[in-house]
Order: C-alpha cells, then structure tokens, then sequence
C-alpha cells in the first residue's frame, strides 16, 4: 500500500501509466456519452409537469454533481501537498482547478435555463444558488491566488489552504435545500417500481449521462496533469528523452 | 506515519474541524436570514410587519384562483395546511402555476392582511416521471405526497 503510495506520486510513473488509460477512457466516454444524449434527449419520456424542459436534467445534474466532487478533490490533493509533500498532488490540485470552475459555471447556467422556464426566474438568492455561486467564486480565487504567488512551493501551500478551507462550503451546498427553504427542490429519491415517482425510465439515463460526464473529467483532468508534468520535470532526463523520441518519430 | 507529518496532519484537522463548526454556528444563527422565504404559518404568527419587502411560499390553495374578469388580477391563498395567506397580484404568473402547486411569491403584506406580491414564482418538486406515470399513480389513487419537500 505504501510503495503504490510512494509509486503514485511519481510524476514519471503516474505520465507513463496514464498513458495507457486514456484511450480506454476516450472509447468508454464516447460509447457512454452516445448512449446517454440520445436516450435522454429523444427516448425519456416528457414529464407530467415540466414537458420537455426535463432534458436539461440530464445536463445540470451530471455537471453539478461534479462541481461539487472538485472542490474536495482539490482539498485533498491540499492535505497531501501540505503533509507529505508529493509532488504530482500539487499538479492534480493545480489541474483541477479551471475544470471545477468550468464545471461550477456549466451548473449555474444550466441550472439558470431551467429556471428561467420553470420558476419564473434565471436567478434567485436562495441558499442553493447562492452557494454554488461561492463555490465558483472560490476556484477562480485558488487560480488567482495560484498565479499571483511567483515561487511554486509557496503558491502551493496557499493553494491547498484555501482549497481546505473552501472544502467546508461542498456540504453547505449539498444540504442547503435541506436546511433551509429555498426555490431549488431537494434532492431526488430514485425508484426501482416502474410505476411510482422517479422511475428507472427516468433515472437510468441519468445515471448514464453522470458516469459518461465523469469520464469526461478525468480524461480533462489526466491530460492537464500530464501537461503539468511535462511543464514541471522539463529538466529531468526522462522528459528530454520523451521529447526527442517524439520528434524523431 | 513520521511524528512530523502526523502533527502537521493534526493541525489541519484541527484548523479545518475548527473552522466547520464556527461556519456551521454561525449560519444556524442567520438561518432565518437565508431562508428564502416566509411560510403562513410564520406569517400568522406575526413574524411579518406589513409594508415590509418579503416573499411568502406555500402550496396553492385548491380553489382559491379566482381571476379578475377585466384585468390582469388574480387572487389566490397560499396555504401550508396549517395556516393562509391570501395573495393578490397582477402580473404574468409562471407555466407551471395552478392549484397544488409550490410557489413563491415577492412582495408585501398591506395593512388588511392580504399579501400584494409583485412577482410569483413556481417552485417544482423532487418528482419527475412521465404523463402515463402519474396518470397510472392517480387512478390507483396514490399520488406521492406532493407537499412533502415542495414546503422545505
């Protein structure tokens, strides 16, 4: 356990292995995503209340369960950066970053479409809205403050501070419609009965399109780590070696 | 684990665990604050001073939609079962408005105790199926709880 510890924060061996995953990774987003667009957009039935503005269920649900997965993503990359001091945590904190800002964005403006058609507004300050607002406010601080620091190990640790510390909104975030009464519906309870609310016709794909999504992230996120990588050991043998196997071909 | 990582571990437990609780207290201080909006039952109970900017949310009243013949006016009560708001507004209400349904309204209450909103919003629930679904649930005559969530 500790030698594949040791082993996984090995930037050369995390680049070589890597390399072997990603196309495995692109056939499973591509088969997954096909899937998961064509059965929620065309096959899924209308919704009793909404109609057909149901589909875009099936983007904002995929994208904002990932949002939230990035910020505590980054905050553990933190924690190793801070006390183990690994070096490819820091790349995976540094990567994920602009996609959780991506992702965040991506949430709030699917989430704005909907209720622009649903409730009667793009936007309201409900505990909900306003925390994921935050919470995208919170990733382009940690890249700003990740540019604003010159040294490398110095804009690391304040990374990884702020990243621990703006970890505490994910579960403000998750039970907001819980705790608080708020324009946005409480988090759904899928059933297996074919007959009864949130049915199998209507979680499925759902489920399909949330894997095909997080395929997509960790193929965005391998790939800007490994530029990360190559940014970083620049000067180490094996990148040189890469390089000039790579323009010899 | 090295003594020096495992203080170092600790301290960021701490910081973090610390910093949880301090956030966590202090919104359960504000939560009235961030609530979005009031309910009947709070509005009964005279939490509202009239002529103040709030927003009242409940289900609407099964029959209470009475719409003005001449113009753009339409009254409802909001209600949480337990106590009503009668709501007055003239405006454009939301597609998914009508009786049963979750929904919030902007405004104020006037002195006589009707509520003037200036803008209404539909909440949805937490239900999703299809037309078929909730036609085969209502002639078994067990539509899901539909006020449950829709009033968090």
């Amino acid at each position: 356990m500790w030698l594949w510890f040791s082993k996984l924060g090995s930037p050369r061996w995390f680049y070589e292995l890597s390399s072997k995953w990603l196309p495995w990774l692109y056939a499973a987003m591509i088969v997954l995503m096909a899937i998961g667009l064509f059965w929620a957009l065309l096959i899924v039935p209308e919704d009793y209340q909404q109609g057909q503005t149901i589909r875009i269920m099936y983007v904002h649900v995929p994208v904002a369960s990932i949002s939230l997965a990035c910020f505590p993503l980054m905050a553990v990359a933190g924690t190793i950066t801070l006390v183990w001091k690994m070096k490819l945590a820091d790349m995976v904190a540094k990567s994920v970053a602009p996609i959780g800002a991506w992702f965040t964005g991506l949430a709030l403006a699917s989430g704005a479409i909907w209720g622009d058609q649903i409730w009667g507004t793009w936007w309201a300050w409900d505990a909900r809205l306003t925390s994921l607002l935050i919470q995208f406010f919170l990733f382009i601080g940690v890249i700003a403050l990740r540019s604003a620091i010159e040294s490398q190990d110095a804009a690391a640790k304040a990374c990884a501070v702020l990243a621990i510390v703006g970890a505490i909104n994910v579960p403000i975030i998750k039970y907001s419609v819980e705790w608080w009464n708020t324009l946005h519906q409480p988090a759904s309870s899928f059933s297996m009965d074919p007959v009864a609310p949130n049915p199998p016709e209507v979680w499925v794909p759902l489920l399909i399109m949330i894997s095909a999504v997080y395929v997509f992230f960790v193929i965005a996120l391998i790939l800007r780590t490994r530029n990360e990588i190559l940014q970083r050991e620049r000067r180490s043998q094996w990148v040189i070696d890469l390089v000039s196997r790579e323009k010899s071909v | 684990m090295k003594p020096h990582r495992r203080k170092k571990l600790g301290i960021i437990i701490f910081i973090a665990v610390g910093l949880s609780t301090a956030i966590g207290l202090s919104l359960y201080a504000l939560s009235n604050n961030i609530d979005l909006f009031f309910t009947p039952t709070q509005v009964a109970a005279g939490e509202v001073t009239p002529g103040q900017r709030i927003r009242v949310g409940g289900m609407v009243k099964e029959g209470s939609v009475e719409h003005s013949q001449e113009i753009l006016e339409v009254s409802f009560i909001t209600t949480d079962y337990n106590h009503d708001v009668l709501i007055k507004y003239a405006g454009i209400l939301p597609d998914l408005f009508r009786e049963g349904q979750g929904i919030v309204a902007e405004g104020a209450m006037s002195a006589d105790g009707t509520f003037v909103a200036s803008r209404v919003l539909a909440k949805h629930d937490e239900n999703y199926m299809s037309v078929e679904v909730k036609a085969a649930l209502d002639a078994a005559g067990n539509t899901p709880g539909m006020p449950q969530g829709v009033l968090q």
